[in-house]
């Protein structure tokens, strides 16, 4: 099992000698640029297909389009959050092309982490596995938009703005459901956590 | 320094110095977490949490792509990305005076290349590499496996000529008629077909290619992966020049080229009857459930004609559940092969399983 974990962060900041080389034509320049993003581009896609060849094509097809392009770009090109949507919407763009789904205008999250197994070397302790479950579990039955909208808080650790791009969403609206996803985890999260205080406190 | 005292669950899960602590730590950041909590007790439920948070999410929302994976995307990416600059800067060629510099550059360079091309192959041929020729004479469909474990599966009236072993920097083969490859990935050594002149070039995918020599025009169809097709005259000046600035087209699956013979022209469509990528025998459904591997091999081994050959006695016991659909042959083999923890490799066109018994 794979334990690298992306945690580029969002930085727009590119190397400049390394920009310069890309827009005048040096293809490893541009193989620089693009593995930045890459694995991040791939974990966003694994969400909405669980088709790894035709994921890796698709982010293929970005790049080359960004390749073909690169005279016109500006640097915001290779931010995350644009790339990000620009894979959402070359997803949905290739999966009409291919037939892949039957809902085209469509493309919903659909991260099935339901059966959980912890294989982290730095998760050893039996109660944080415990509850990591729990909070597993209760993420699993939030709704489609709220689960996209905490992976991309949490896990790409986007910005507010950033995931109203992305998720193509008012900045309010994004703010919102944010608020109101959070507040539902806690609900459900923090009496819990309160029960194994008393618990431990009991028993020690 | 930032004040941490007055974070909340959420500010200490998006935090960059937090996350690089939890999920990527160095001494730095141990050491003032460490030290940041001993300073702060009565955060240390908020803390827990933000961890919690921050675990749950990584460990709900991995991936399985390996380092490898990403490699080889990325190297792709580049060959792709340098074949795309020799299309536009044909173009630039407008200018009728560099139209026939262009053109007078292209004979020398052609000639010289048949010329050293000639004695590179004689040359070649002598480092005992043998080519070998299969012709399909039979109705069905003929399986071919060559060495470096791509699978090429021929029509009726199709022959392939390839060396016994791939030697040297790419993996050449010579085709006449119709045939769908299965190629193995190998970014360090390009597939190339030779077909009707037209050159197709390959990393690792699956595609069709219909080179009959009665007809006019030569086809190629895309599957899964991505390939690049040149007209053969381009291509030998591409790979003379050790530079890419030929006219290629670069297809994804689903697309199509049309090369036209008569005038050396490719055109580039989108194939309108995927099913002809479906191969008649082999895209039958096949259901195993809880099947010894040993039958399951058998059974696929008969399909294809081929001689799986494995010990009996070390896969006894291995049952395996599984359905085929589309896959190819290359496809199955993985999946039957990760399953029972075995490995396998091309010798001689027989298909050799190395297994030390099964995992369970």
């Amino acid at each position: 099992m794979n334990n690298a974990v992306d945690i580029s962060p969002n930085s727009t900041d590119i190397n400049v000698s390394l920009w310069l080389k890309f827009k005048s034509g040096d293809a490893v320049a541009f193989g620089e640029l693009s593995q930045m993003h890459y694995r991040t581009l791939y974990n966003y896609a694994t969400k909405f297909s669980s088709d790894s060849e035709f994921i890796r094509d698709c982010i293929q097809e970005l790049y080359l389009e960004l390749w073909e392009r690169r005279t016109f770009l500006s640097e915001t090109a290779f931010v995350k959050s644009y790339l990000l949507k620009a894979l959402r919407h070359k997803l949905i763009k290739e999966s009409v092309r291919l037939k892949r789904f039957k809902e085209p205008k469509e493309l919903l999250f659909d991260a099935d982490g339901s059966d959980l197994s912890i294989e982290s070397r730095i998760i050893e302790n039996e109660h944080l596995k415990h509850q990591i479950k729990r909070l597993n579990s209760i993420i699993a039955r939030l709704s489609k938009r709220q689960q996209e909208i905490i992976y991309l808080r949490f896990y790409q650790n986007l910005e507010n703005e950033d995931i109203s791009h992305v998720m193509n969403l008012g900045r309010q609206s994004v703010s919102n459901l944010l608020y109101r996803t959070i507040k539902e985890i806690k609900e459900i999260w923090m009496p819990a956590e309160f029960f194994w205080v008393l618990l431990s406190i009991l028993l020690y | 320094m930032i004040d941490y005292s007055k974070y909340t669950v959420e500010e200490f899960a998006t935090d960059e110095h937090f996350r690089q602590w939890i999920l990527d730590p160095s001494e730095e950041t141990v050491v003032f977490w460490d030290n940041w909590i001993k300073q702060n007790p009565d955060k240390q439920s908020t803390i827990n949490q933000a961890i919690e948070l921050l675990l749950t999410v990584y460990e709900r929302y991995k991936d399985d792509l390996t380092d490898e994976q990403v490699e080889q995307d990325i190297s792709l990416l580049v060959e792709l990305a340098e074949a795309q600059i020799g299309n536009s800067r044909l173009s630039i060629f407008i200018n009728p005076l560099l139209k026939i510099a262009a053109v007078l550059v292209l004979i020398s360079g052609l000639s010289w290349f048949f010329y050293s091309q000639n004695l590179r192959d004689k040359n070649v041929a002598m480092v005992n590499v043998e080519m070998i020729t299969k012709t399909n004479h039979a109705d069905n469909e003929m399986t071919v496996l060559l060495s470096d474990g791509s699978v090429a599966t021929l029509m009726k009236g199709g022959s392939l000529r390839f060396p016994n072993k791939f030697e040297g920097e790419s993996r050449k083969v010579y085709l006449k008629g119709e045939a769908f490859f299965d190629v193995a990935k190998n970014p360090a050594k390009p597939f190339l077909v030779f077909a009707n002149e037209t050159v197709t070039k390959v990393l690792g995918t699956s595609f069709l290619i219909k080179a009959v020599d009665t007809e006019s025009t030569v086809m190629v169809v895309v599957k899964t992966g991505k390939v690049s097709v040149y007209p053969e005259k381009d291509y030998a000046t591409l790979s003379e020049k050790n530079d890419r600035e030929v006219a290629g087209v670069i297809l994804s699956p689903n697309q199509q080229v049309v090369f036209n013979r008569k005038d050396s022209r490719l055109e580039k469509g989108i194939v309108e009857n995927p099913d002809m990528l479906i191969l008649s025998t082999t895209s039958q459904e096949l259901v195993f459930d809880d099947q010894p591997v040993a039958e399951v091999l058998r059974t696929l081994g008969e399909m294809y004609g081929i001689e799986i050959v494995f010990d009996k006695e070390t896969l006894a016991g291995c049952p395996i559940s599984t359905i085929f659909k589309e896959e190819t042959l290359k496809q199955r083999m993985n999946a039957i092969c990760q399953a029972i923890g075995a490995t396998y490799e091309v010798v001689d066109g027989q298909i050799i399983i190395n297994s030390k018994g099964c995992l369970r």
